[in-house]
């Protein structure tokens, strides 16, 4: 027995087999998440669904994580308004560009990423949570008896009501962050509300690079979430670890997106 | 008299689960709480050490009256009263010695090498010392039961409380199991309680049993009262028949 | 009928008004709790080492992944900014600032919750599930003094040095993203970086992450100890706690902002 516990502390058979395991397990994991998004949109593509149940999660995932969002966001927008203030004061005391800068830099990014974080955690782990669940009591199980195809029964109405309604969410959110930053900059340092709001330095492609980023964040945290769910393994410690990892797998792919995402953004759409 | 259960009240919400029962258990028996699922068996045990509180009633241990105490004030009774809980409930976190060696580090001040090799005793008095360093979850549910016997004998407790001890085991486990706890009582004077719907174990190892049903006590006795009895309900119940006045 | 459907909103506010008050003075009940049992030190230190192991395990990984990431974004945001106001002597400073004092500390948090709170609440819950927390005060021992205390030393602890971890890691990612992407000179980076960042806003941010490791712990702590029902009960709780550790975590930094401001 004192073998059997040896063996678990290590596991591999060489120095290099040790380090390459984390490697190879997840080269497993991004294929084995490209595989579901793959059978998601086939299923989308040939067009049949439940109605009832993408109405259902569009509700969940939209409606019922507005508030949070709403006040997380409104929370981000006067934080980082202060904090760009105070330090562009250290620079030059003029204040009429802060609102332009900031709305540009909302559009074309932080709306999506630092609203997508958070959006994670609650649309993540509860779609985690809830296929998770269903899984260690056997429900998947009886939907397989039922013929019903678990992906396109539990994991598509959840792509698509979270692409959909993340995207809307992420983008009144944002709005929000705007308010928020506006009441700050007025309210603390004078800046009136007709200067803050000020679009000029916002151009198509800062929207549209933003949008892309929501709906590539929304789709990500969808998919990841819902494939943790579905290999939840051993009662009630397996809905916790999946949930766990659908909250920190979404996270991460959230912000490693957002590196290439921007990344080709700063050389394909100039500002 | 050292344990005494006086007009027990505990209902769950709307649910009823006991509705005034009252008994007492001699020191150094083998004593059997029995009933059909739901009936209230664990709840009852569980009022002993205060893991659950009565609505209504009094429960006296040692003369002290324990219902009522406050959380603190509850651990010198549950240091001379331990617990077997259905599922073992041992530490996943933890190896068996290092589950067995807490409430000794805990309570007796020794530190974790001592403690540890107190352990392994104690698990070798349950012929688990081979597995002393396997996790819980490594281990069948048998085992699992011996090593939480251990664990809960390790302070020297007066009282030893088994909710369930043969429940889910096979029948040669539940044999083994059988028989520590009446060593338990017969070598080292320990009063034991078990809940159980196990009849083979009622039969072997009761000395006194009570059962429960529909929130009351229905019959109190030693098992041979119990196989003469002419009440049809505890008859159905002891002969385990599935046709019967008894109502689940 | 119309009657109840006009109160069903007002209703439904003061159904979540109250929940919300339950669950905040349920996690000051437990802290303040926890915060007894700190004199006389009634913390068991076989746990505390354990899970400062187990914690610092867990997040070292994802942590330093997300700081060199969000080193780099942070480069990339401004460099539009930078190139129009030919401002790359200032790179270094904003980049870093931007890191340390916010986005850093924010950031980190969050990962840490998805991880280690996430995992915390979800222990605790199946511990709760399978009767183990029971069976702890079945061998008298205390639940709060023996699972509650040492995993909010170890958060605490573990956030605060996995910020200075991810700080570092952040840095060098902005100045790889700088030298690549903007021409921006490593020692041209530092100069601005070192003369113009503060102590203070060192400290600010690692002050602010101590308070984030805090409302984690607390919060996961906290729910995961309510879970009730099975498995299902086990990823609501989970589910729960990061959720409310995250607005948490965006109230804590407002007001912190103004604070430490």
């Amino acid at each position: 027995m004192t073998e059997a516990s040896a063996t678990l502390v290590d596991s591999g058979p060489s120095a290099l087999g040790r380090l390459m395991a984390p490697v190879s397990a997840g080269v497993n994991d991004i294929a084995g998440l490209f595989r579901l998004l793959g059978r998601t949109l086939t299923l989308i593509s040939q067009g049949k669904r439940e109605q009832g149940a993408l109405l259902e999660q569009m509700y969940i995932i939209g409606n019922r994580s507005l508030v949070f969002m709403c006040i997380t966001m409104g929370f981000i927008g006067a934080i980082i308004t202060f904090q760009s203030a105070v330090q562009s004061q250290r620079l030059l005391p003029d204040l009429t560009m802060l609102g332009a800068t900031f709305i540009k830099l909302l559009v074309r990014d932080m709306a999506a990423s630092l609203g997508a974080m958070p959006l994670a955690t609650r649309v993540g782990a509860g779609i985690a949570a809830e296929i998770g669940s269903m899984v260690v009591t056997d429900q998947v199980d009886a939907l397989r008896m039922c013929a019903a195809d678990p992906v396109d029964y539990l994991v598509v109405p959840r792509f698509i009501a979270a692409t959909i309604m993340g995207t809307a969410v992420l983008i009144i959110a944002g709005a929000v962050a705007i308010l928020s930053g506006m009441v700050i900059a007025n309210g603390v340092f004078d800046v009136n509300f007709h200067t803050y709001l000020n679009f000029s330095m916002v151009t198509l492609g800062d929207v549209g690079l933003g949008v892309t980023k929501m709906v590539a964040f929304c789709a990500a945290i969808a998919i990841i979430s819902a494939q943790r769910g579905l290999s939840t393994f051993g009662g009630s410690e397996g809905v916790g670890t999946a949930t766990t990892r659908a909250v920190v797998g979404s996270s991460f792919a959230i912000i490693v997106l957002n590196f290439f995402i921007s990344g080709l953004g700063y050389f394909f759409v100039p500002s | 008299m050292p344990i005494v259960f006086e007009n027990i009240h505990k209902a769950f919400g709307d649910k009823v689960i006991l509705d005034g029962v009252d008994f007492t258990i001699e020191d150094g028996e083998c004593f059997f709480i029995v009933g059909a699922s739901g009936a209230g068996k664990s709840v009852m045990i569980k009022h002993l050490i205060g893991l659950l509180r009565p609505d209504q009633g009094e429960i006296y241990l040692d003369g002290e009256e324990v219902s009522r105490l406050s959380e603190h004030a509850l651990y010198p009774v549950r240091k001379k009263c331990a617990m077997v809980f259905q599922n073992a409930t041992l530490f996943d976190s933890m190896t068996c010695a290092e589950n067995v060696a807490l409430p000794l580090r805990k309570h007796t001040g020794r530190s974790q090498r001592e403690s540890l090799v107190a352990a392994r005793e104690r698990l070798a008095q349950v012929h688990m010392e081979d597995f002393a360093d396997s996790y819980p979850a490594e281990l069948g549910d048998g085992m699992k039961k011996r090593v939480a016997i251990a664990r809960a004998l390790t302070l020297d407790p007066r009282y030893v409380l088994f909710d369930e001890p043969t429940t889910s085991l096979d029948p040669v486990s539940a044999r083994r199991t059988d028989a520590v706890i009446r060593t338990l009582a017969d070598e080292l004077g320990v009063t034991c309680v078990v809940v159980s719907h196990d009849l083979v174990s009622i039969f072997s190892i009761a000395d006194r049993i009570a059962m429960l049903y529909k929130g009351h006590l229905r019959m109190l006795g030693t098992p041979t009262e119990f196989q003469n009895t002419s009440d049809p309900i505890v008859r159905q119940f002891m002969r385990g028949e599935a046709e019967g006045p008894m109502e689940v | 009928m119309s009657g109840s459907r006009l109160l069903a909103l007002p209703a439904r506010v003061g159904a979540s008004l109250l929940s919300l008050a339950d669950q905040v003075g349920g996690m000051t009940l437990l802290l303040s709790q926890a915060l007894k049992r700190l004199v006389p030190p009634r913390v068991d230190r076989y746990e505390l080492v354990r899970n400062l192991h187990r914690m610092g395990v867990q997040s070292v990984p994802i942590v330093m992944a997300t700081a060199a990431f969000t080193g780099a974004i942070m480069v990339i945001q401004a460099a539009p900014l930078v190139e129009r106001f030919n401002a790359r002597e200032f790179v270094g400073w904003g980049a870093s600032f931007v890191t340390f004092r916010e986005v850093g500390p924010l950031l980190i948090a969050l990962m840490f919750n998805g991880r280690v709170g996430a995992n915390n609440a979800a222990e605790l819950g199946t511990m709760v599930v399978t009767e183990q927390v029971d069976g702890l005060r079945a061998l008298a021992i205390d639940p709060i003094g023996y699972l509650v205390m040492p995993r909010i030393i170890a958060m605490v602890v573990m956030i605060f040095m996995l910020t200075i971890l991810g700080d570092g890691v952040a840095l060098i990612g902005s100045i790889i993203t700088g030298d690549l992407l903007l021409d921006v000179d490593p020692r041209t980076f530092l100069a601005s970086a070192i003369p113009m960042l503060g102590p203070w806003d060192v400290i600010a941010g690692l002050i602010k992450s101590a308070i984030f490791g805090l409302m984690i712990a607390v919060t996961s702590c906290y729910f995961g100890l309510a879970t009730r029902g099975g498995a299902p009960g086990v990823g609501r709780s989970v589910n729960a706690s990061v959720v409310a550790a995250a607005t948490g975590i965006f109230v804590a930094d407002y007001l912190s902002t103004f604070v430490l401001g």
